[in-house]
C-alpha cells in the first residue's frame, strides 16, 4: 500500500518521537494520503471532505487545532499553512492511548501535553489565557446547533462559568492581582479529578480505518 | 443541630436500649396477637394470610352485646405491615443516634441482627419457627422498589461506556462461578465421608447457579458508604443487574434439568437460546413501557399531581409483565427507568421530579431495610440442617472461583478496554461480590420434593450470605482506605464542567472522524441524532432543542432559587464550590415590599455614590471637609475602584458598561464601586434579562440581592486586605486606614449578606459627611447621617445603624 513513499526512512525516528508503532505509523499515514489525496500536504480545504466532521459543532476549532502552531510545537502563535505528514503525526500524538508501564512522571507529562491541546483550543488568540469572551466564543459554537436559545442564556452561562473558575483560582491571586481568564494552571485545576489522559485517546490500531467512502 | 447531636450522643445508651425494648414489645405484640387470632398463620406467610376466624356464637347461640371487642384478624394483615414497616424504620433511627455506628458497620450488617433478635424473640414466644420471608412477597414486592432506584439514577454515560466489561462479568463470570462452585461441590459430595453423597451433580450445579450471584441490593448497601471511584462502583453494581438475566436462566434451567427424565442435547442449547430471549426480552419490554411512560408524561401538563405515579406504575407494569413471561424483570424495570428518565425528567415539573426522587428513595430504603430485617428472622427457626464441610466448602468456593473469575476474565477483558483494570480494582470487583436477599429468596423456592437436602442448601446459602455482608461487608472500607482505591469526589455539579465534557466530546469525535475511526463516540452520536431527531420529538412536550450545558445551568439557578427561597433570602456562606450556584435564578422574593424598600435604599445609594463620586477627583476635592477623612476615602475608593476597574475590564470587555469606565476615566480610579456592582450584577444577569440596563439602576439592585453575599464580602475583604497599599501611598494615613481596616474587620462573624450590604451603606455617609447637606437635600433621604467625627466611628456608627435596616432580610 504505497508504503514505498517518504515513510520508512524516517519512519523510526517518527516513532520515536510520537511514540507510535510503526504499524499505527502506517495507518495514519494511509489515512493522511487519503485526506490530502496524495499530496505531501494537507490544507484546511482537505478537512472538509470528511463528511462527518461537517456535523460537529466545533469542526472549525478543531481544524485551526491541527494547523496551530503550538500544538505543532513550532511557534508560540500563528498557524501554519499546510502540514506534513510529520505534524499530523504530532497532532495526533496527543492522543494516544497511555500505555501500562508508563511512570508517573511520564504519565504526568503525558497529561499536561492533552490539556495543553486543549487549552490551546480554547485559547484563539494565543495570549494563553482564556478570557470570557473566547469562553464565550466556545460557547455560542458549542450550542450552535440550538437556534433557540437566547443570547442571553449563552453570555450568562459564559459567565458562571468563568466565575467558577474564578472562584477557584480567588484564594490563590491577592487582593492585587487581577482575574484577567483562566490560566493554563487553572485550566489544569479543572480538570483535577478526571482522568483526562484515559479518555482522550483514539484506538487507533484496535480498528481499522472505515471511512472510504468520498 | 451540631448542639442536637451533641445531645443525642451523650445519652444513646438509654435511648437505644429504650428503642429495642420498643422493638421487643412490637414484636412481642404481633406474635402475640398473632396467636391469639384463631388463624392459623402458616409458615410461609410473613405478612400474615391467616383466615378470618369464624364468627363468635353461632346462630343458636345467645350473646350478650359486646362492649368492647378486639378483632384482630379483620386488620391482621395490614396491621403486621404497617407493625413491620415501622418496625423497619425505627431500627433505622436506631443506628443513626450512634452516628459513628453506620460508618463502621454498614447499615445491612444491623439490621439483620436487628431481625436475628426478632426472629429470637417471635421463636422463643411461639416455639416455632418464625415467619420466613415469603419469596412471592419479596420478589413482588420488595425488590422492585429497590432496583428502579438504582436503575432510575444510573449514571446511564459511565454504564454505556462500560457496558461490555460489565456485560462480560456478569453473563461469563456468572457462568464461570455457577459452573465452577457446582462442579466443585459435586467433587466434595463424592466424598463419601462427608454425608453428601445423596447430591446430584445437577442439584450441586442448581446450587451453584443460585448462590453465585451478586445482589445489588447487598452491593448497594455496602458500596453506598465507601464511596469508591465511580468506574468501580458501576462495574460491580452493573455486573449485579445484568447478572440477573443468567441467574433466572441458569436458575430455571437447572430447575427444570432436575425435574426432567432425560436430558438431550436440545435442551442445553434451548436453554442458550433461553437466555437471549430472557435477557433481550426483558430489556425490549423495558425499554418499550419506558418509551410509553415518557409519551404519557407528554400529556400531563394538566394534571401534574399524578404525574409520578406513572412513572412508578409503568416502571412496576415492566417489572411484573417480564416476570410474567418469566423474563428478567430486573433488566426489565432497569431499562424502563434509564430509559424513562432522559424523557419523563424533562416533561414533569420540578416539584413531580422532587416528587419522585424522593419517593423512590424512600420506598427502597423500606424494601431493603424489611429484606434484611426479614433475612435475620428468617434465619432463626427449625429450617437449618448444619453440614459442616458442605456450608464450609461453599464459603471457600464462592471465595476462591470469585477472585479467580473476576482475574481470569479481567486479564480477558483489559485487551479490549481502553483504561485496564488494575490489581486494586480486580480486588475490588472481587471482593464486592456480595451475596444478599436474592439467592437466600431463591433457595426458598426450591421445590423440597425435588430436593430433599433442602434445609442444608438453606443453611449454607445463609452462611455464605453473612459472610459476605457481615466479614466483606465490614471489611471492605479499611480495605478500601488501605489499598487507597481512587475515591469518588462528589462535587456539585458545575457548569464549566459540563461545557468542558461536552466540548471534549466533540474534539474527540472529531479527531475520530479525522482519523476515519469508529469509536464509542461515534456510536453516541448516532444515538444522539436520532434520539433528537424523532424521539425527542416525539416523547417531549415542548420539543425544544435543549442543550444539556442550558439545562443544567437553569437547574442550578433553579436550585439555588429555591434555597434562597427556602432559606429566607439569606445565603449560607458560599464555599467555593457551591459559588456555582450563584447564579441568579427566577426569584420570588419572599417579601415585596421588603425588597421595594432594599431596591430603594440601595437605588438611592447607589445612585447618590455614582452621582456623587462622579464629581470627586482628586483635584475637585472638597477644601473645606475633613482633610484626614477625605483622604482616607479617596485612598479606600480609589484602591477598591481600581481593582474593580481591572475586574471589570477583563470580565466584560465588550459590554456597552466599558464606555461607562471610559467615561470615569478621567476621573482618576473614582466612581468604580457602582460600576463595579453594576458589572457584576450583569455577570450574574438572569437568562432572559435585557443586556441594555446597565444605566437602571432598579435592575442593578435587584440583581444585587442574591449575589450580594459573595460579590459584596469580596469586596469587603479586597477592602480590608491592603493596608500595606495604603502605607506605601499614604504614610501619615497608615494609622487612620489601619485602624479603620481593622474595624471593618470586626463583623466577620455576623452574617454575610448583611455586611455586604452594608457595605454600599457605609460608604454613603463617607460622603455623607463630607456634604451631607447636599445629600439630604438632594435625596430627600430621612436616614440620619452620623455627624461628621473620625471615619472609624462614623463607620462604627454606621454600621450599627445600618444593622436594623438590614433585618428584613
Amino acid at each position: 500500500m504505497g508504503s514505498a513513499q517518504s515513510v520508512p526512512p524516517e519512519m523510526r525516528a517518527l516513532a520515536e518521537r510520537t511514540g507510535f508503532t510503526s504499524e499505527q505509523i502506517e495507518q495514519l499515514h494511509r489515512r493522511f494520503k487519503q485526506l490530502s489525496h496524495n499530496r505531501k500536504t494537507i490544507r484546511k480545504e482537505d478537512f472538509d471532505t470528511i463528511p462527518d466532521l461537517e456535523f460537529n459543532p466545533i469542526r472549525a476549532r478543531i481544524v485551526h487545532a491541527f494547523f496551530d502552531k503550538r500544538n505543532l510545537r513550532k511557534a508560540p502563535a500563528g498557524l501554519a499553512e499546510e502540514i506534513n505528514f510529520e505534524d499530523f503525526l504530532t497532532i495526533m500524538s496527543y492522543f494516544r492511548p497511555i500505555e501500562m508501564d508508563m511512570d508517573e512522571e511520564r504519565l504526568e507529562s503525558f497529561r499536561k501535553e492533552k490539556l495543553k491541546f486543549l487549552f490551546h483550543m480554547y485559547d484563539a488568540d494565543y495570549d494563553g489565557i482564556i478570557t470570557l469572551q473566547e469562553y464565550k466564543n466556545v460557547l455560542d459554537e458549542l450550542m450552535s446547533g440550538n437556534p433557540h436559545l437566547e443570547k442571553e442564556s449563552l453570555r450568562a452561562i459564559a459567565e458562571g462559568a468563568m466565575l467558577e473558575a474564578a472562584s477557584a483560582c480567588m484564594a490563590r491571586t491577592g487582593p492585587d492581582e487581577v482575574y484577567e481568564g483562566i490560566t493554563f494552571e487553572d485550566f489544569l485545576k479543572v480538570w483535577k479529578g478526571i482522568d483526562i489522559e484515559t479518555k482522550m485517546h483514539v484506538r487507533f490500531l484496535t480498528m481499522e480505518a472505515i471511512a472510504h467512502c468520498y | 443541630s451540631v448542639l442536637l447531636v451533641r445531645h443525642h450522643s451523650v445519652r444513646p445508651p438509654f435511648c437505644c436500649h429504650l428503642l429495642l425494648a420498643v422493638l421487643a414489645v412490637l414484636a412481642a405484640a404481633a406474635a402475640e396477637a398473632r396467636g391469639t387470632a384463631a388463624s392459623q398463620a402458616p409458615g410461609a406467610a410473613a405478612m400474615g394470610t391467616g383466615t378470618p376466624p369464624s364468627p363468635s356464637g353461632t346462630a343458636f347461640e345467645e350473646t350478650r352485646l359486646h362492649v368492647f371487642t378486639l378483632d384482630y384478624p379483620h386488620v391482621q394483615i395490614p396491621f403486621e405491615i404497617t407493625l413491620w414497616i415501622l418496625l423497619a424504620s425505627l431500627a433505622k433511627i436506631g443506628f443513626h443516634l450512634y452516628h459513628k455506628l453506620p460508618s463502621i458497620v454498614p447499615e445491612s450488617c444491623l439490621l439483620i441482627l436487628v431481625g436475628l433478635l426478632l426472629g429470637g424473640i417471635i421463636f422463643g414466644a411461639e416455639e416455632k419457627s418464625p415467619p420466613v420471608m415469603n419469596s412471592d412477597v419479596f420478589f413482588l414486592y420488595l425488590l422492585p422498589p429497590i432496583v428502579l432506584d438504582a436503575g432510575y439514577f444510573m449514571p446511564t454515560r459511565l454504564f454505556f461506556e462500560n457496558f461490555g466489561t460489565i456485560f462480560w462479568y456478569a453473563v461469563v463470570g456468572t457462568l464461570w462461578n455457577a459452573i465452577g462452585i457446582g462442579i466443585s461441590l459435586f467433587g466434595i459430595c463424592q466424598i463419601s465421608a462427608f454425608g453428601l453423597t445423596d447430591i446430584t451433580l445437577l442439584q450441586n450445579l442448581l446450587f451453584g447457579s443460585l448462590i453465585s450471584a451478586v445482589d445489588p441490593v447487598a452491593v448497594l448497601a455496602v458500596f453506598e458508604n465507601i464511596h469508591v471511584n465511580e468506574q468501580l462502583y458501576i462495574l460491580v453494581f452493573g455486573e449485579s443487574l445484568l447478572n440477573d438475566a443468567i441467574t433466572v436462566v441458569l436458575y430455571n434451567l437447572f430447575k427444570s434439568f432436575c425435574q426432567m427424565r432425560t436430558i438431550q442435547v436440545i435442551d442445553i442449547f434451548a436453554g442458550i437460546a433461553n437466555f437471549f430471549i430472557v435477557g433481550i426480552g426483558g430489556v425490549l419490554i423495558g425499554i418499550l413501557l419506558g418509551f410509553v411512560a415518557a409519551f404519557t408524561t407528554r400529556f400531563t401538563h394538566k394534571i401534574r399531581v399524578i404525574e409520578p405515579l406513572f412513572v412508578f406504575l409503568y416502571s412496576y407494569l415492566s417489572y411484573i409483565t417480564a416476570e410474567m413471561f418469566h423474563l428478567s424483570g430486573i433488566m426489565a424495570i432497569t431499562a424502563c427507568a434509564m430509559t424513562m428518565n432522559k424523557y419523563v425528567e424533562e416533561n414533569v415539573s420540578q416539584k413531580s421530579y422532587t416528587t419522585i426522587k424522593y419517593f423512590m428513595k424512600m420506598l427502597s430504603s423500606v424494601s431493603e431495610t424489611l429484606i434484611f430485617i426479614f433475612m435475620g428472622v428468617s434465619t432463626v427457626g427449625k429450617n437449618h440442617e448444619w453440614n459442616w464441610a458442605f456450608v464450609s466448602f461453599t464459603l471457600l468456593f464462592c471465595l476462591i472461583w470469585r477472585a479467580l473469575g473476576v482475574f481470569v476474565l479481567t486479564q480477558i477483558i483489559n485487551v479490549f478496554r481502553t483504561i485496564p483494570l488494575t490489581f486494586k480494582d480486580q480486588f475490588i470487583i472481587a471482593y464486592g461480590g456480595l451475596r444478599g436477599a436474592i439467592c437466600f429468596s431463591l433457595v426458598f423456592l426450591l421445590p423440597p420434593s425435588v430436593f430433599p437436602r433442602k434445609k442444608l442448601f438453606i443453611t449454607a446459602v445463609i452462611v455464605v450470605i453473612f459472610f459476605t455482608v457481615f466479614i466483606q461487608g465490614i471489611t471492605i472500607r479499611p480495605l478500601v482506605e488501605f489499598l487507597d482505591v481512587k475515591r469518588s469526589n462528589k462535587k456539585q455539579p458545575a457548569v464549566s464542567e459540563e461545557i468542558y465534557n461536552r466540548f471534549f466530546d466533540h474534539v474527540k469525535t472529531g479527531i475520530e472522524d479525522v482519523c476515519g475511526h469508529w469509536g464509542h463516540n461515534f456510536w453516541r452520536d448516532k444515538f444522539k441524532k436520532f434520539d433528537n431527531k424523532y424521539l425527542r420529538r416525539l416523547l417531549i412536550r415542548e420539543n425544544q432543542p435543549k442543550s444539556s450545558i442550558v439545562s443544567l445551568y437553569k437547574k442550578l439557578e433553579i436550585k439555588h432559587a429555591i434555597e434562597m427561597a427556602e432559606s429566607g433570602m439569606i445565603s449560607k456562606v458560599p464555599s467555593s464550590v457551591s459559588l456555582s450556584e450563584y447564579h441568579e435564578g427566577k426569584i420570588k422574593p419572599l417579601s415585596p415590599t421588603e425588597m421595594e424598600n432594599m431596591r430603594e435604599i440601595l437605588t438611592k445609594n447607589l445612585y447618590q455614590i455614582r452621582h456623587r463620586t462622579m464629581s470627586y477627583n482628586r483635584h475637585s476635592l472638597a477644601a473645606d471637609a475633613n482633610e484626614k477623612q477625605a483622604k482616607e476615602i479617596l485612598i479606600r475608593r480609589r484602591h477598591s475602584f481600581r481593582e474593580s476597574l481591572r475586574k471589570t475590564n477583563s470580565l466584560s470587555r465588550e459590554r456597552p458598561a466599558a464606555a461607562n469606565t471610559k467615561r470615569f476615566l478621567s476621573l482618576p480610579k473614582n466612581t468604580k464601586l457602582p460600576e463595579k456592582l453594576r458589572v457584576r450584577n450583569k455577570t450574574s444577569s438572569r437568562v432572559g434579562d435585557s443586556s441594555d440596563s446597565e444605566m437602571d439602576a432598579t435592575t442593578t439592585v435587584l440583581n444585587l440581592r442574591p449575589r450580594a453575599g459573595k460579590i459584596l464580602r469580596e469586596q469587603r475583604l479586597r477592602q480590608q486586605r491592603p493596608p500595606s497599599e495604603f502605607s506605601m501611598e499614604w504614610k501619615n494615613e497608615v494609622d487612620g486606614s489601619q485602624n479603620g481596616q481593622g474595624e471593618q474587620q470586626e463583623p466577620g462573624s455576623l452574617p454575610q449578606p448583611s455586611i455586604g450590604f452594608r457595605q454600599p451603606l457605609l460608604t454613603r455617609p463617607r460622603f455623607g459627611t463630607l456634604s451631607r447637606e447636599d445629600l439630604t437635600a438632594d435625596h430627600g433621604l430621612a436616614r440620619p447621617v452620623p455627624p461628621p467625627r473620625l471615619v472609624r466611628q462614623a463607620s462604627q456608627g454606621e454600621r450599627q445603624r445600618s444593622k436594623p435596616e438590614n433585618q428584613p432580610y
